[in-house]
């Protein structure tokens, strides 16, 4: 195979190579991906110099600037301008796929690859880019660097049109004019439809009478001007009858615009609730390892308060509206969803982004329908439901829920705890419930630490300030650990990846977990 | 120590855990209700329950209430009616243990305003484990086996007798590591009732009538209590 031609290998040659990939990866989310981390700075960068570019270009037509500023438009911003838009053509679609794949295909049916063929393939794929409107705004947008041509000029209105590229508020403003298209369409044609009429009729009525209406044309800016109540005045119908045609256009004008405002606004208050719940997903993408906290009543409210403690990214989905607002109030992501149905959690990121879901609502039977949502659709997310009642546990349990919450059951464990030992019970709720500075936590150990291969006796925990309640020896078979191990004779050896559980003061287990 | 008698004001679905859960560790229990449901409920189930209208003091009377003995648990769906009870109790029997079920931290306030001597703060206690399981999964796993499960490790007071081996000795001197009890706070008389974590901080010398709050296997805890006096 080595009569390929050098395209052809050319392509093969940057198919394999992964620096390829990566540098153009780079490039891609650069410029194109606004999850991107760096594409924000990208866009900032472009935004300033257009500005600087516009600003200069717009001095230059009273004052001289300076020589340096010049130069800087002409070279600087010339060549940033080509380079990006020869790499937006460039990120645009991938070549060398279509080159392998006519090659291959030619190869196939045993026939010659045809060069010409090839070009033209990979023309026409560039051109739908190429010839698409941003492409042409940024093409458009480098010609004003050319001096020779003072018309050209005018061309740097294109690089203000550039910044809508980079401003994502400015096309969400387009996106929302887009959905009332309909309905913009029909005022405005409205509106033209008048204009017409009337510009016709003061032309017919006035068009020799009035001495600054010298062709249609006039008239037409008259009626548009009058019928958007703008009224500059520079054209007023001097006849009974024109000033009739006028009245008759004002009246209309008024309600039209009112009725365009309207239109508008609607728009952008109906795009509101979901321009937020865009920015959620938006941020919500970019988080790995999520927790999705479903329903948002008195224990949802307190476990969103546990879990921002301790710096758990998390969402909260209802289905109640008053709910989210709440959520929202309280500073936390808030989607106003269905969590029974699948939908909500494809588009959260089902595979990457969600750990955990915790059915918090306080109906079983919705607790239940969301467990075996998730769980059919990933078996890997660990799913909690909260139930009242021992008998749909037992369902759950059967749709393989990784934990089960009751929270009746959990108080009256407490009380019992109570009706016994009235003290054991208020030591217990604080280190429950962190009442007290004074925590029970675990302390991982790593393998390889201070606390590897040490026995209990010479970690001497009294002087480390920590009560020792006993350990979780690793299990790797597992992969998980294996049951607890109360408070293990002194001899017993620790090894990375046993896990302690302690009470202690919280700069005391803090300390501890720094050694290991 | 004495077994106290326990009344459950309701037996709704936390009222029904609370009773499960006593049940195992042998206690006499009365468990009464103004809502039709659950007494038919409970009848289904062989469950004596009395019945009582809980605005009315003589039907409260007539339970027969030992304020110094009984364990009064106001266990009603309902925040409202738990509230009440409380009042109603309180203003019966001044010297009574009121133990009353909450769902909210507001609530709480409220119900200890009113008079409960503890509260259980139901979602406080549940959200905290929720949290838990996510961050912290072998202290919910040694937490299971010390509160909720209860079969093999307990959590435990205990107060030190007159006359005790105990008395007089500081805590570092006494191994409770070999007698595998792990202390965890001590409650010491002299001090207003508080308890203080045994972490560190003070050497304590322990006295009669200072109060051990310890976990323990359930043997080991009773061959300590039992060698607590013999001794």
């Amino acid at each position: 195979m080595d009569n390929k031609p050098w395209l052809v290998s050319l392509a093969y040659y940057l198919a394999s190579s992964r620096k390829y990939q990566k540098t153009k990866d780079f490039f891609y989310n650069l410029l194109e991906n606004s999850h991107y981390k760096y594409n924000k700075f990208f866009n900032i960068f472009m935004i300033i110099v257009v500005l600087v570019s516009v600003t200069s270009l717009v001095i230059d037509v009273q004052y001289d600037i300076p020589n340096w500023l010049n130069n800087f438009d002409l070279y600087f911003v010339t060549i940033v301008f080509i380079v990006e838009y020869i790499l937006r053509i460039w990120v645009y679609s991938d070549i060398k796929k279509i080159i392998i794949e006519e090659y291959e295909e030619r190869i196939f049916f045993g026939k010659k690859l045809s060069l010409i063929r090839l070009y033209i393939k990979i023309f026409k794929n560039k051109w739908i880019y190429i010839s698409s409107l941003p492409s042409i705004i940024d093409l458009l947008a480098i010609l004003p660097s050319y001096r020779g041509l003072r018309a050209l000029r005018v061309l740097i209105l294109f690089r203000a049109f550039k910044m809508l590229r980079y401003t994502k508020s400015l096309t969400g403003f387009l996106d929302v004019l887009k959905r009332k298209k309909t309905e913009l369409l029909t005022l405005f044609t409205l509106a033209g439809f008048f204009i017409f009429i009337a510009g016709i009729m003061l032309y017919v009525i006035e068009g020799n009478k009035n001495p600054h209406i010298h062709n249609l044309f006039d008239a037409f800016y008259w009626a548009l001007v009058t019928i958007s109540t703008v009224g500059y005045g520079d054209i007023v119908p001097v006849t009974p009858e024109g000033r009739a045609v006028s009245m008759l256009i004002i009246a209309t004008g008024v309600g039209l615009i009112a009725f365009i405002t309207s239109v508008i606004v609607s728009a952008f208050s109906e795009r509101i609730s979901s321009l937020r719940e865009e920015k959620v997903f938006q941020d919500m993408s970019k988080k790995r390892r999520l927790t999705v906290l479903c329903g948002y009543g008195l224990l949802g409210r307190l476990i969103a308060k546990g879990l921002e403690k301790e710096k758990i990214d998390f969402i909260v989905l209802d289905i109640d509206e008053k709910m989210i607002a709440l959520a929202d109030n309280d500073g936390y992501y808030a989607l106003n969803a269905d969590a029974t149905k699948s939908k909500i959690f494809e588009e959260i990121g089902l595979k990457d982004n969600i750990a955990h879901v915790l059915c918090m609502t306080s109906d079983d039977i919705q607790n239940a329908f969301i467990a075996v949502n998730v769980k059919s659709l990933n078996q890997d997310i660990l799913v909690t439901a909260r139930c009242s009642d021992s008998d749909v546990a037992k369902k759950l349990e059967f749709v393989k829920v990784d934990h089960i919450i009751m929270p009746e059951d959990i108080a009256g464990k407490m009380g019992v705890v109570y009706a016994g030992e009235p003290a054991a019970f208020e030591v217990l709720l604080s280190i429950i419930e962190h009442k007290n500075k004074t925590q029970i936590d675990e302390i991982n150990i790593t393998a390889g630490s201070s606390f590897d291969g040490k026995s209990i006796k010479e970690i001497d925990f009294n002087s480390l300030r920590l009560i020792f309640l006993g350990v979780f020896k690793a299990n790797k078979e597992m992969g998980d650990f294996g049951s607890f191990i109360f408070n293990p004779q002194k001899e017993y050896i620790l090894h990375g990846g046993d896990k302690l559980v302690c009470i202690g003061y919280q700069t005391a287990i803090a300390n501890v977990k720094r050694m290991v | 120590m004495q077994k106290n008698n326990i009344i459950i004001f309701g037996y709704e679905t936390f009222g029904q855990y609370l009773y499960e859960s006593l049940l195992d560790a042998d206690y006499s229990i009365k468990i009464v209700s103004f809502d039709d449901k659950s007494i038919s409920k409970a009848k289904e189930q062989n469950i004596d329950i009395i019945k009582i209208d809980i605005k009315k003091d003589s039907d409260i009377q007539s339970l027969d209430i030992d304020e110094y003995h009984d364990l009064l648990y106001c266990a009603m769906p309902k925040t409202a009616d738990n509230l009440f009870l409380v009042l109603t109790l309180r203003a019966l029997y001044k010297d009574a243990i009121i133990i009353a079920m909450s769902n909210s931290h507001e609530n709480t306030r409220k119900l200890r305003y009113a008079g409960a001597s503890n509260i259980v703060d139901m979602y406080e206690a549940t959200s905290r484990r929720v949290v838990n399981i996510l961050t912290k999964p072998a202290v919910t796993k040694a937490l299971d086996e010390i509160v909720y499960k209860q079969n093999r490790l307990k959590m435990a007071e205990i107060k030190i007798p007159k006359n005790s081996p105990l008395v007089g000795k500081s805590i570092e001197d006494v191994d409770f590591k070999e007698m595998g009890i792990v202390l965890i706070a001590i409650i010491d008389k002299d001090l207003d009732h508080k308890f203080s974590f045994t972490d560190h901080r003070i050497n304590h010398r322990l006295d009669e009538n200072d109060t051990l709050v310890v976990v323990a296997m359930r043997d080991d805890l009773e061959i300590f209590k039992s060698n607590l006096t013999n001794r």
